[in-house]
């Protein structure tokens, strides 16, 4: 009991509390049954009202007595004690039969749990936010409420303004021909034609390049109805891992702030695999690797290497 | 198509043409090649007829008639250093039509067949080549797919060649030196045939051992 007492319950007040709780639920269903019967046969009708309003005045007012006695006796009970961590789950800890049910020590390696996976979250969110793999001008972490609803922008840039980057990155490179479409509205779809050695379709989104794929120069990138076949891959192993690295290379090269100076610096790179079929690797001065030439090109010097001879 | 290298694998010492074959198949599967079917190519020679050749004496120029099972629909129609001509396979029935003009010589007839190989992007196909009924020699074709122009490609293709033919590794086909950066056709693939069964023609008869 001092145990009891300690933890600041007024288990007195408390029971008679309980009593109350019932004595206004009672006096409370007391008023529905009166509603419910309704007046009762009395000899005159004023007579069956008067009867009818004082039997509900009276339940009535024991409803107030009750609800009051309740106030009263729930300020007597008072406030848990603030001084267990748990609060009222501590009072599982007086559970006798620990045994059987073990909850409170379950309770409290969920504590620990959360408490741990909350610190490590906070972690890893710091970390990744440092080297961010978004490719928007959203910053990552910022709360959902805090988030701009309107799109960065440089999702908004206008048509023209996409237009003009393109044709100038056409011109950059003579042995590159780049077709620009908008089948699907605003959004352009390039077609890269590279030497006689690929296609690329690139799939854009504003200035920011959302898919690529890459093709062998004789095979075929429009669907039969015409349009830009986005969804196929090469029937080469070869270009299926040229697509791979250059899905790469998108998530390489990002710089929210100047999407034209991607664009550039990814056509840049797409473009060194003019010598995809000339050009051994770097590193073990090989043509052929399981039947592959060297398909990646590196990220800043482009020279070429094999999957496998990349550091 | 990619660029394709045909060439002429020696028949090895001691073996027959057939085990030679198996010599070679069995190195490509164990470089990780996988048997896709088989193929065949054949070539008929035609003479340009007596009585439509002029008074100045010319010799007839021989024509070949081509059939590839990689283009079953076509029939190719060749002539040496001369042009080549790509038809439906009704061609074949016009050539019989033409009997005044062009006329089919003697047992002539050459093919090349054997089993297909898919090692990677790469397409090879190992053929015995014959003659009625005796084997001549050893075919051993190799295309790359993803490529279209020769000479791009070339370095690649000998590197992958000497991976299995070791010192019978070829040249590189005269058709490759022809234009700079053209595009690789089927045409190509024909001539390179042509010149390959021309030079088993004039080639000793090998002794015929275990042809099946
Ligand atoms: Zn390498």
């Amino acid at each position: 009991m001092a145990d009891v007492l300690s933890v600041g319950v007024n288990l007195e007040a408390f029971s008679q509390a309980i009593s109350a709780i019932q004595a206004l639920r009672s006096s409370v269903s007391r008023v529905f049954d009166c509603l419910k019967d309704g007046m009762r046969n009395k000899e005159t009708l004023e007579g069956r009202e008067k009867a009818f309003i004082a039997h509900f005045q009276d339940n009535l007012h024991s409803v107030n007595r009750d609800l009051n006695e309740l106030e009263r006796l729930s300020n007597l009970v008072g406030k848990p004690s603030e001084n267990h961590p748990l609060h009222n789950s501590g009072l599982l800890s007086l559970d006798p039969v620990q045994d059987k049910t073990p909850l409170y020590s379950q309770l409290l390696q969920a504590y620990k749990w959360s408490n741990k996976l909350q610190y490590h979250a906070g972690l890893a969110s710091g970390l990744l936010n440092q080297q961010s793999l978004k490719r928007s001008a959203n910053q990552m972490g910022v709360s959902a409420k805090r988030r701009p609803k309107a799109q960065p922008t440089t999702l908004v840039l206008p048509p023209q303004y996409v237009d003009d980057v393109i044709s100038r990155i056409d011109r950059m490179f003579p042995e590159m021909s780049i077709h620009l479409s908008r089948p699907n509205g605003t959004s352009a779809m390039l077609l890269v034609t590279l030497g006689k050695v690929l296609k690329v379709i690139v799939v854009m989104r504003s200035l920011f390049i959302d898919r690529t794929i890459v093709k062998g120069y004789n095979e075929n990138v429009y669907t039969e109805d015409g349009k830009l076949d986005i969804w196929s891959k090469s029937n080469y192993q070869v270009f299926q891992k040229v697509t791979d690295h250059a899905t790469t290379a998108l998530l390489h090269y990002q710089l929210p702030q100047m999407p034209d100076v991607v664009v550039r610096s990814f056509m840049t790179w797409l473009r060194s695999y003019i010598k995809l079929f000339q050009a051994p690797c770097q590193r073990c001065g090989k043509f052929l690797q399981d039947g592959l030439p060297p398909t990646w090109r590196d990220f800043r010097t482009l020279e070429a290497f094999h999957d496998t001879c990349r550091q | 198509m990619g660029v394709t290298c045909v060439s002429q694998m020696p028949v090895a010492e001691g073996k027959s043409v057939q085990q030679t074959v198996e010599l070679l198949t069995r190195k490509l599967e164990m470089l990780g090649a996988e048997k896709q079917g088989t193929f065949c190519v054949d070539c008929e020679t035609y003479h340009t007829a007596a009585s439509t050749l002029g008074s100045q004496g010319q010799a007839g120029k021989l024509m070949y008639v081509m059939h590839n099972s990689e283009y079953p629909l076509s029939c190719f129609a060749l002539f040496e250093n001369g042009p080549c001509l790509i038809a439906d396979t009704n061609f074949d029935v016009l050539m019989v039509k033409l009997k005044g003009f062009f006329q089919s010589a003697k047992a002539s007839k050459i093919e090349t067949r054997g089993p297909r190989y898919q090692y990677c992007d790469f397409l090879v196909k190992v053929g015995t080549v014959t003659m009625g009924p005796s084997a001549r020699g050893i075919s051993v074709e190799v295309e790359y797919g993803p490529c279209v122009v020769a000479s791009d490609c070339w370095s690649l293709l000998l590197e992958f060649l000497q991976s299995f033919l070791g010192s019978h590794t070829p040249g590189a086909p005269p058709v490759f030196g022809n234009r700079h950066d053209a595009v690789y056709g089927p045409a190509d693939t024909m001539i390179q045939y042509m010149e390959l069964f021309n030079k088993i023609r004039k080639q000793q008869q090998v002794p015929v051992a275990g042809i099946r």
